[in-house]
């Protein structure tokens, strides 16, 4: 039984801390003026941080359906709540470096970047249609904002354009879809639209309603053929928005994708923990061809990107594919391993995407050619870089590897194995065009001398996200047995 | 009677949309869509969907429609300066993709099965609000902060200077 | 009242002809009102069956699509200015900084 709108309050401390730190905001623009300072930022640090903990409290509560069954409190949305608040704080230490940003008060920015922490913390958790689609909304309109937020430069612009007018048509899409699904069954819950779907049996809607559903996510975690938006808007938005687009709004995809498909297309099955197809809707074999469609088009572009930046973005839609691996198996394994390669991906990605800010603020470059000779250069960014992109290939002893195990053993032990067998060879692809970066950092000749000095407060930035991209590497259990926790969902 | 109004209205409102999608300039798409807009909020209220229908026309018609043709006369892009429109393979693919798109709902319609129900008071002002601020009132206020963003980003956006 | 299939056909007509737009059209601008035509495609479903069913929660649903097609359409066209001061065009075929 959900509880009642009041009730359900003390269960929502972290989505209103975030509110109240997105109102605090607007007062301190008000009141500071547009003058340059970090008050906005520390005041999203320490809002973002207090809902942190707040959700790590929630762990131990049992699961919930809260606000008349619009959002659930469940192990599932913990863990990206959780997930998605540490992206934001890394985020934030990531725009408080950047010098793409600095010159002025950045109370918007962070304004933007806190709707969208929202509505990632309400995508998670959503087990109603209209708040499903509500919070989508919340995480897509603040996004395009962010990937404009550089006005001078036109790349930004230019890139927000393309997010808004692709943006639009798929929530549109996706939204039909939606229309079909309250048509056929009568309700927006999804635990109730579920339950009518699996007494009925396969129609054609049904299907059209799934297609429709899955462009829409499809969409937010840049799966081909809907990614053709992500590598200009990745290029173009400024560094830190890159690094955060790749990591949280795509997390909340997963989350939102693996919550939809397993509670309305799917039963889970008391005795064996695996879930059930409803029948009808056979997206397993379709997401098993997207998955292998995804990973090898990211990767067999990034081959060719002599941007880092750009290489960044196609590699992360590679990712995008490994994950959905998991995704298809029907298993809570699948799940877990999908979580847990969340959590190694946030660090490796934002390490990476970290100490391509802190390049480029001294050599206002992305290029590919002017990372080299950056081992003698700076020794310190040049090594953490290595770090974390051998993580992002998923060479032991590194934590990128055992995430892939994972995965890959779920793959196997279902006997898919034509897409382990795409999912080895596309990491030998990837291993080209990271070590690519590698070679030119440690063996090519700088042309420009010149030490890059970096401060304290990156180095240790850098030492919190390579320590457990490294550690996770060799110590796992914890966080593997905290993701088989967060399996449990409840639809209501 | 309503039959006969649904085939009225049904069909200004698929005109109006085949002009705004086929118009060169902005302008008069705008105008159109106004013309759409209203005719689908009549059908709202051939569905006894009587507030929708005023939101439909005040919301939409008034506000969203009133805020393209402002932009429309600010950026005020000259008739010659107008992107020039060739027919070209995406032409092609957006018709087949739309026909496409209409024969599957065409089909969809005729065997949509729908669980019956009874009839009840779906579309007045009382009925929305009560469902609006029960059982989807976080929903509700998750629009204030949605829109609380947009209002401060389309300023942020639009601004000459930072 | 009537059954609301025929209102399914009409929202699937006014949805497909803003795909059409989207897909077809270069003006930017005609894209938006567009994807508003798309929108309001998907409105007519939801109040249709809304009110089949006796149930508010399709007008709910369609209150909910407008106020985001509102916030959409106000930062849509606030990035197309944005647009326009820096390359005069509203043409979206033309943004070459980016490859489309």
């Amino acid at each position: 039984m959900p509880l009642g709108n009041l009730a359900s309050l003390s269960h929502f401390l972290p989505e209103l801390a975030v509110t109240a730190t997105i109102l605090l905001l607007v007062v301190a623009h008000v009141v500071g003026g547009n003058r340059q300072s970090a008050v906005p930022a520390i005041l999203s640090l320490a809002g973002v941080g207090a809902a942190l903990l707040l959700t790590a409290l929630q762990a131990s509560v049992p699961a919930k359906s809260l606000f008349e069954g619009m959002v659930a409190l469940d192990g599932f949305a913990v863990f990206f709540k959780a997930l998605t608040a540490l992206a934001t704080i890394v985020v934030v230490f990531l725009s408080m470096e950047s010098e793409e940003l600095a010159g002025r008060s950045q109370a918007e920015y962070y304004i933007f970047l806190l709707s969208v922490l929202l509505g990632m913390f309400l995508l998670s958790a959503s087990t109603d249609i209209v708040m499903l689609y509500l919070s989508l909304e919340l995480v897509s309109i603040p996004s395009y904002l962010l990937a404009g937020y550089l006005k001078g430069g036109g790349r930004s612009t230019e890139a927000a354009t393309k997010y808004v007018v692709f943006g639009a048509t798929a929530s549109g899409v996706m939204i039909y879809g939606f229309s079909l699904l309250y048509g056929m069954t009568g309700s927006t819950h999804l635990g109730e639209i579920g339950r009518a779907l699996a007494q009925g049996e396969a129609t054609t809607p049904m299907f059209l309603a799934a297609v429709m559903v899955a462009v829409g996510f499809g969409y937010k975690i840049a799966a081909v053929p809907f990614h053709m938006w992500s590598p200009d808007v990745y290029e173009g938005a400024p560094t830190p928005i890159t690094a955060f687009l790749s990591v949280g709004p795509k997390a909340a995809g997963f989350a939102v994708l693996v919550r939809f498909f397993y509670t309305v297309f799917a039963t889970p099955d008391a005795a064996s923990g695996a879930w059930v197809l409803s029948p009808g809707v056979d997206w397993t074999a379709l997401f098993a061809v997207l998955s292998a469609v995804t990973m090898s088009v990211g990767n067999l572009i990034a081959v060719k990107q002599d941007n880092v930046k750009r290489l960044l973005a196609y590699s992360s839609i590679a990712h995008a594919g490994y994950m959905l691996m998991g995704f298809v198996l029907l298993s809570p394994a699948g799940i877990k391993a999908i979580l847990f390669y969340l959590v190694v991906y946030l660090f490796m990605n934002l390490g990476a995407f970290y100490v391509v800010i802190l390049v480029a603020n001294r050599t206002r470059s992305e290029e590919i050619a002017d990372y080299s000779g950056l081992g003698s250069r700076a020794p310190f960014a040049a090594v953490s870089l290595a770090i974390f992109l051998f993580a992002l290939t998923g060479i032991p002893p590194f934590s990128g590897f055992i995430g892939k195990v994972y995965l890959f053993a779920e793959v196997i032990n279902k006997g898919v194995y034509w897409l382990a067998v795409v999912a080895a060879l596309n990491s030998v692809v990837s291993l080209y065009y990271y070590a690519r970066i590698i070679k030119v950092m440690f063996l090519e000749d700088p042309k420009d001398k010149s030490e890059i000095a970096v401060p304290a407060f990156p180095r240790a930035v850098l030492c919190l996200l390579a320590i457990p991209t490294l550690v996770l590497g060799v110590y796992w259990e914890p966080v593997i047995r905290m993701a088989e926790n967060s399996v449990k969902m409840i639809a209501f | 009677m309503e039959p006969i109004l649904f085939m009225l209205f049904g069909a200004i409102a698929v005109g109006g949309a085949i002009m705004v999608v086929t118009r060169k300039h902005p302008m008069a798409s705008a105008l159109y869509l106004i013309l759409t807009l209203f005719s689908v909020a009549a059908l709202f209220v051939l569905r006894q969907a009587h507030f929708l229908a005023a939101i439909q026309v005040i919301v939409y018609a008034g506000a969203i429609v009133v805020l393209f043709i402002f932009v429309i006369m600010l950026i005020n892009v000259p008739e010659n300066r107008l992107p020039v429109e060739r027919a070209t393979v995406m032409r092609l693919l957006g018709v087949i993709a739309a026909g496409l798109l209409i024969l599957e709902t065409a089909l969809l319609a005729r065997r949509f099965a729908m669980p019956a129900a009874p009839a009840a008071d779906s579309g007045s002002v009382q009925a929305v609000g009560r469902a609006l601020f029960t059982d989807y009132l976080l929903a509700f206020e998750i629009t204030s902060v949605l829109l609380l963003a947009a209002v401060i980003g389309a300023i942020t956006l639009a601004k000459k200077k930072i | 009242m009537m059954e609301p299939s025929a209102y399914l056909l009409l929202s699937g007509i006014l949805f497909g002809i803003g795909v059409a737009g989207v897909v077809a059209r270069k003006n930017a601008l005609i894209v938006i009102m567009s994807v508003e035509i798309m929108l309001n495609g998907v409105n007519v479903a939801f109040i249709a069956v809304g009110s089949h069913l006796g149930d508010p929660t399709g007008s709910v649903f369609a209150f909910m699509v407008m106020t985001v097609a509102a916030a959409e359409a106000a930062v849509g066209l606030a990035i197309l200015i944005a647009i326009f001061r820096l390359k005069e065009t509203v043409d979206i075929t033309e943004l070459s900084v980016l490859k489309w």
